[in-house]
């Protein structure tokens, strides 16, 4: 560092230097540009230039900052300066610190969050993968992810913004319903392929196989039917429908919703105008026959 | 432990042949599919004589001597469509209650659109059945009619008789819900769980599509799977496939149901079971079964997987009629309309049973043309008139 300083020469007088080399420049360049400026000392030009045009206010800038940089000259102006310009990079640290605080502690609850993505859903077990995994996700995202869809929007787009988070969070919904219903559904099936191969196993024992391969569909399909009659009598397969109905009725609104603020800047009327005027014919007609029963 | 015998052999040589069949069949089912088929349904000729909005009063041309007094007026759900009544020449209700002589009317309610969500039961009952039943007591001069209703119509025909018991004689409930506090039918166990509202809310009218994939799902295995496994094998058979066609087109058919009276039906039937115990109001009324004085015959289906027998037979216990008859048959929701076995049963028993309580009248056939499907739609609005009070016969009888 030493060596650095003593071919650099001292800070201060580098700095003096360099605002004397700049403000000759333009004062020259000035001069060169606009004879009448020349003429002008720093004082006089306070009143001189009210009417300012472009070229006014570039004199009176540069004047003002030969001004300064004439009254920097002075050590002790220098020293002051130097100073406090000694303590910018200790300011910029700590409010570059404080920002940079707020973001990794930001960063950290993220992460934390993240991290505890899944334990929400430890009650299910992972162990029964094929069965619990639409619910345990179904749970995951409730907990855990739909809060990000929350976050309050701001500025002129925030109810759009809004809008398009709480239709992307009821498609979300609705998938993880529609999977679980599907799930269910598809259950009947692969149960009714084990019971069959069960009863198969039995009746090959017994040497009774069918000879005729629509025996054998007829069977299965005897045991899928029984089946789908246990499953859609059960309590997990009247939540799921009564879910999955509620969620893709709540997409479809929110995605109605969405829909609308973009053919709002169209010429076409929005369903909901529509609809409004619907109801008053129907209410206008019912009126009429009412009167009609009357008169 | 000795080791069962695998006719493999034989399962494999059965297999071959079954191979045989198939190819030689689908041989002849591309000479059929590709034959000019059959398919039409509702093929009984008729006029439409009233119609207001979307909904059309169609009249029946008479293949015979009218031999009865009062017309009868059949009321179809707003489930899919009043041509499953006349699917087939031959396999027809309609064509059977005209071959017997009844005069015969019967409401098509049309394709509601997005405009129809606001209609609730009462437009429905009070509103268009009331004002289809005022004409053609008007066109035909009469006090009162004859009603019959199919499923959800056969509902709001209990529901116009118990409101309008001066203007109905006889009242025909086929697989008719009129008790929803039951766990035999899957609709009834899954409806308690739907949120009528959201759905209302969200969609306006509820899609046809939507109604006919759930009611697919009631039996997925023989609805989605197993029958199109019989179309295949019986593909060959002109007639049969042109039978089936029909009924697909049928069962695909299906227009939207209306919002309001799909929320009103779901939450004071389904879900509160307000019919039956006399607490359902419609149009500021309450709906008194105890009115439904008129002689009544109710049908349902043993099998009947949407409508089972349980939400059927309390209606003739609690109406105030005393000549009630419960006919129970052999057959499931679309079986008693459809099936060859019913065709025999169900429509010439209405026949002789509205015989049986109309005053044998021969009246001459109007002179019309069978002019198939005219639509020469009039509006008109039928004058009341007040209907004599009877006694009602007091006969009950179970069958």
């Amino acid at each position: 560092m030493g060596s650095e300083q003593n071919s650099f020469g001292d800070p201060q007088e580098l700095f003096s230097a360099w605002v004397k080399t700049v403000g000759d420049f333009w004062q020259g360049a000035f001069k060169a540009w606009s004879p009448e400026a020349a003429t002008q000392s720093p004082g006089e030009n306070k009143n001189k230039f009210k009417s300012a045009n472009f070229q006014g206010n570039l004199s009176a800038a540069l004047n003002a900052f030969q001004a300064a940089a004439a009254g920097l000259n002075d050590p002790a102006a220098m020293q002051s300066l130097f100073k406090g310009a000694g303590a910018m990079p200790e300011l910029l640290a700590r409010l570059a610190q404080n920002s940079l605080g707020s973001f990794a502690q930001m960063q950290q609850k993220l992460f934390e969050s993240a991290g505890r993505i899944g334990k929400s859903a430890e009650a299910y077990k992972f162990e029964d993968l094929d069965q619990n995994i639409f619910r345990s996700w179904g749970e995951i995202y409730e907990k855990e992810f739909k809060q990000f869809l929350k976050v309050p929007q701001l500025g002129l787009t925030r109810l759009y913004q809004e809008k398009g988070n709480l239709a992307l969070d009821k498609f979300m919904v609705f998938q993880t319903a529609l999977a679980e219903f599907s799930r269910l559904l598809a259950l009947p099936v692969t149960r009714s392929f084990n019971v069959l191969q069960a009863e198969l196993g039995e009746l090959a024992d017994k040497g009774e196989l069918p000879e005729d391969s629509k025996v054998y569909y007829n069977m299965w399909v005897k045991i899928l039917e029984g089946h789908y009659m246990t499953l859609f009598q059960s309590p997990e397969y009247i939540s799921s429908l009564g879910q999955t109905l509620s969620a893709m009725a709540e997409f479809a609104q929110a995605r109605d919703d969405l829909v609308a603020d973009f053919l709002a800047v169209l010429p076409i009327p929005r369903q909901k105008e529509v609809d409004e005027l619907y109801e008053e014919i129907y209410r206008l007609k019912k009126r009429i026959k009412t009167l009609e029963k009357k008169s | 432990m000795s080791r069962s015998k695998i006719p493999v052999d034989l399962i494999l040589s059965k297999l071959a042949e079954e191979a045989d069949k198939a190819q030689e069949r689908a041989q002849k089912a591309s000479d059929v599919l590709l034959d000019d088929l059959d398919t039409d349904l509702a093929t009984t000729p008729y006029e439409v004589v009233y119609q207001e909005d979307r909904v059309k009063l169609k009249h029946y041309l008479p293949i015979t001597e009218t031999r009865y007094k009062t017309p009868l007026l059949v009321v179809y759900a707003l489930i899919n469509r009043e041509t499953m009544l006349d699917l087939q020449p031959s396999r027809s209700v309609v064509e059977t209650l005209l071959q017997q002589g009844i005069d015969l009317y019967m409401i098509d309610w049309g394709y509601p659109t997005r405009k129809d969500q606001f209609l609730t039961i009462d437009d429905h009952v009070n509103g268009y059945i009331g004002t289809m039943v005022d004409h053609i007591r008007q066109q035909q001069g009469v006090d009162k009619i004859n009603l019959m209703g199919i499923c959800m119509g056969g509902t709001f025909c209990v529901i116009y008789s118990a409101l309008h018991p001066d203007k109905v004689k006889n009242l025909v409930t086929t697989v008719t819900p009129t008790n929803f506090d039951t766990d035999k039918g899957l609709l009834h166990i899954w409806m308690k769980g739907v949120d009528a509202d959201r759905l209302v809310d969200a969609y306006a009218n509820i899609s046809g599509d939507v109604m006919n994939f759930g009611f697919l799902l009631l039996n997925p295995a023989r609805l989605m799977l197993d029958k199109y496994v019989g179309f295949f094998e019986h593909m060959d058979n002109k007639k049969f496939v042109e039978n089936f066609v029909r009924m697909e087109k049928w069962i695909f058919d299906s227009p939207d149901l209306p919002g309001e009276t799909f929320r009103q039906f779901i939450k004071d039937f389904y879900q509160k079971n307000l019919l039956i115990q006399n607490k359902l109001e419609v149009g500021g009324n309450r709906v008194d079964l105890k009115n439904v004085t008129m002689p009544l015959i109710n049908f349902y289906g043993k099998f009947d997987h949407l409508v089972p027998p349980e939400a059927c037979e309390l209606l003739t216990g609690r109406v105030g009629s005393r000549d009630t008859t419960d006919v129970c048959l052999d057959t499931g929701h679309i079986g008693i309309y459809v099936s060859s076995k019913c065709q025999r049963e169900f429509a010439p028993r209405i026949a002789k049973w509205l015989l049986e309580r109309d005053a044998p009248s021969v009246r001459k056939a109007p002179k019309k043309t069978a002019a198939r499907k005219k639509t020469g739609a009039r509006k008109k609005t039928g004058a009341r008139k007040k209907a004599p009070k009877k006694k009602p016969k007091k006969t009950q009888s179970k069958s």
